[in-house]
């Protein structure tokens, strides 16, 4: 039993060394000039136009979770519906209506909430100039999230 | 086993926790001009959680295990679920008094609060490996946010990042143990680990398996201890404790550790056996005591340093794991009970220190100069709660410890002699730095500039109704000890 263990530690070991032992090989024999086109990003081809390193947008990951909600409902309603049929002929009709119904009501409660706080928005009202870095407590938190554009 | 419409039964309190937390999503959308509205959300917040400590009490009694055996439904998850559903109750009226969670997002912190009760409260009765890890998600996400809640202050986001980076990196190690676990014994139920060891022990295991089998629990272990702060998954906690807004860190310095060892007491008694006759081979006593060891020095020797008394507090709370973790160590039923009673008493003690924190309107500790003379009635329930952590007669704090160190003697191995006695040396430390609160506040004159503290009369009369508990458990807690004698049943 042990010795099945065994191969596997060597297999590992030897595609490990296996990846140090290209790197030096391919360190001896490859010539080594490099210049400031060589070292730049590469974009596809594209020239590039700055860094990627910067702040995105948080509005992008608000949406993708409010995206969240349908996928989640479309994924969970399914299996219902698959099996709806024999829950009727069982009897249980009402029972997967109220159910369904209840879980949609879930996430339509969600819905309304990001909803009425205005999160659907693509720009929302504020009530200062963006950006501005808040340091000190706003008065009201909830209201002056500060959004880049 | 329960049927499904048996285990939705059993299942009440749950679904009144859910409704109460759709009724405040809702509740707060609709009276958003409403200027009453903080007090009518914190009474949606109370009467939900009233209404789910009435389905508690209702739901039909026997042990059984719910919805195919992802739930446990015995003395231990009913014990702790009232346990969660008292500290949510406190955690909302301190929200309600806090000046640091502002009125217009009052409804979001409790939506968060009560999520996290509802993870708690599943921890507490997860019997399933994979049951385990979401209610533990489900915990630590919500503490994620709340840590961060003041986000425009930089300590809170610095907590809630390093709270995150941790929490992410504790529960997938401890997502590798269990699968681990699944790989060497076939299952994911927690009562089905103890019958596969059983089985594996008869067979003769190989070498190889019971390293795997070492390994997979102390991988697991990662994710309890961090939950508990157990050393070293410790680090988290003062910097957590010190950026959140503190009316969350008294919730949170109680009811997820309560929920950790809730979850280790059923992963480890259940899941191996009584740790203490050594599953599979191991020494699974011994390495828990260690733990202890290092979990009640390092706090109770860190602690001593401190001067922001929420820092103190945090560390304070590492060492109180520490003995807790000691008397886990042993296993019996008798150390499961005194691990009970010891967290109904920590409860009140630990909320009313933090409490005290939040009311006092600094976290330094110069910020409790002369308290005595700037507001008595503070200073006073302040110092009992402190007392009470260190353990000194009359309060409820040393009948818990008195019962831990009861069951830690009750072995009767060496082992356990010196952990005992560890454990007395540290309570000793401990003293220094809770005297060291109540000196400043008894002792030290306040200076120009101290004025005088005001708490509004509800407050007061909270920080009350804790401290007379603490005081009273601590000459007659033959009631509770009744109620945790009826409840500390395990599926086993």
């Amino acid at each position: 039993m042990p010795f099945d263990f065994a191969v596997v530690l060597i297999f590992l070991a030897v595609s490990a060394g296996f990846v140090w032992a290209a790197m030096f090989v391919g360190k001896l024999v490859r010539p080594h000039r490099p210049d400031a086109q060589k070292l730049q990003t590469y974009e596809c081809g594209e020239r590039p136009i700055g860094a990627a390193w910067y702040n995105f947008n948080p509005r992008f990951y608000l949406l993708a979770l409010v995206f969240i909600i349908f996928d989640v409902e479309i994924a969970l309603t399914f299996p219902v519906g698959v099996v709806a049929r024999a829950w009727v002929e069982a009897g249980h009709g009402l029972t997967v209506v109220v159910e369904i119904l209840l879980f949609v009501a879930v996430l339509v409660a969600a819905l309304a909430y990001v909803w009425g706080r205005g999160d659907l928005n693509w720009v929302r009202d504020l009530e200062h100039e963006a950006p501005l870095p808040p340091v000190e407590p706003p008065p009201d938190a909830a209201l002056t999230r500060e959004v880049h554009s | 086993m329960a049927g499904t419409t048996e285990s939705l039964a059993r299942f009440a309190p749950e679904l009144v926790l859910s409704a109460t937390i759709l009724a405040i999503l809702i509740v707060d959308l609709i009276a958003r001009l409403q200027p009453k509205r903080p007090s009518l959300l914190s009474g949606v917040a109370l009467v939900g959680l009233s209404a789910m400590a009435g389905a508690l009490w209702l739901t039909p009694t026997g042990d059984t295990s719910l919805f195919t055996h992802l739930l446990a439904f015995d003395g231990l998850a009913r014990y702790f679920k009232g346990f969660f559903i008292l500290a949510a109750a406190l955690g909302v009226l301190f929200g309600h008094l806090s000046d640091e969670i502002s009125r217009s997002r009052l409804g979001e912190y409790y939506i968060q609060l009560l999520c996290l009760t509802l993870g708690l409260s599943l921890l507490a009765s997860a019997q399933n490996l994979l049951m385990l890890y979401l209610a533990l998600e489900l915990v630590s996400l919500p503490s994620y946010v709340l840590s961060g809640f003041r986000w425009w202050d930089r300590r809170a986001s610095e907590a809630a990042l390093k709270y995150v980076v941790f929490g992410g990196a504790a529960s997938g190690v401890m997502l590798y143990g269990f699968s681990l676990i699944y790989g060497i014994t076939g299952t994911l139920q927690i009562d089905g680990v103890a019958a596969a060891l059983t089985a594996a022990a008869t067979g003769g295991q190989g070498i190889a398996g019971q390293l795997g089998l070492l390994m997979a629990v102390m991988l697991s272990l990662a994710g309890f201890g961090y939950k508990v702060a157990a050393v070293p998954f410790h680090m988290w906690c003062p910097d957590v404790y010190e950026g959140a807004p503190t009316t969350f860190v008294a919730f949170l310095s109680v009811a997820p550790k309560a929920a950790g060892f809730a979850a280790l007491i059923r992963f480890f008694v259940v899941g191996f056996g009584q740790p203490a006759p050594g599953a599979a081979g191991f020494p699974w006593a011994e390495i828990l005591g260690i733990i202890a060891i290092g979990t009640m020095t390092l706090g109770n020797v860190v602690a001593v340093t401190q001067d922001n008394v929420k820092r103190l507090l945090a560390y304070s709370s590492i060492a109180q794991a520490g003995y807790l973790i000691m008397a886990l160590a042993v296993g019996t039923d008798e150390a499961i009970r005194a691990v009970m009673l010891y967290l109904g008493f920590y409860l009140l003690m630990n909320m009313g220190a933090f409490f005290g924190v939040q009311l006092a309107g600094g976290e330094r500790l110069s910020a409790f100069r002369g308290m005595a003379s700037r507001n008595a009635t503070l200073a006073i329930t302040m110092a009992i709660f402190l007392f009470s952590l260190t353990g000194i007669p009359p309060f409820a704090g040393f009948i818990g410890k008195f019962y831990l160190f009861a069951a830690v003697l009750s072995v009767g191995e060496p082992f356990f002699y010196a952990l005992a006695i560890i454990g007395v040396l540290n309570s000793a430390i401990s003293l220094y730095y809770y005297a060291k609160v109540v000196r400043v506040m008894f002792l030290d004159k306040a200076e120009e500039g101290d004025g005088v503290v005001e708490v509004s009369r509800p407050a007061s009369a909270l920080l009350l109704a804790l401290a007379g508990p603490t005081l009273l458990f601590g000459v007659w807690w033959a009631p509770l000890a009744d109620l945790i004698d009826k409840a500390s049943s395990i599926l086993r």
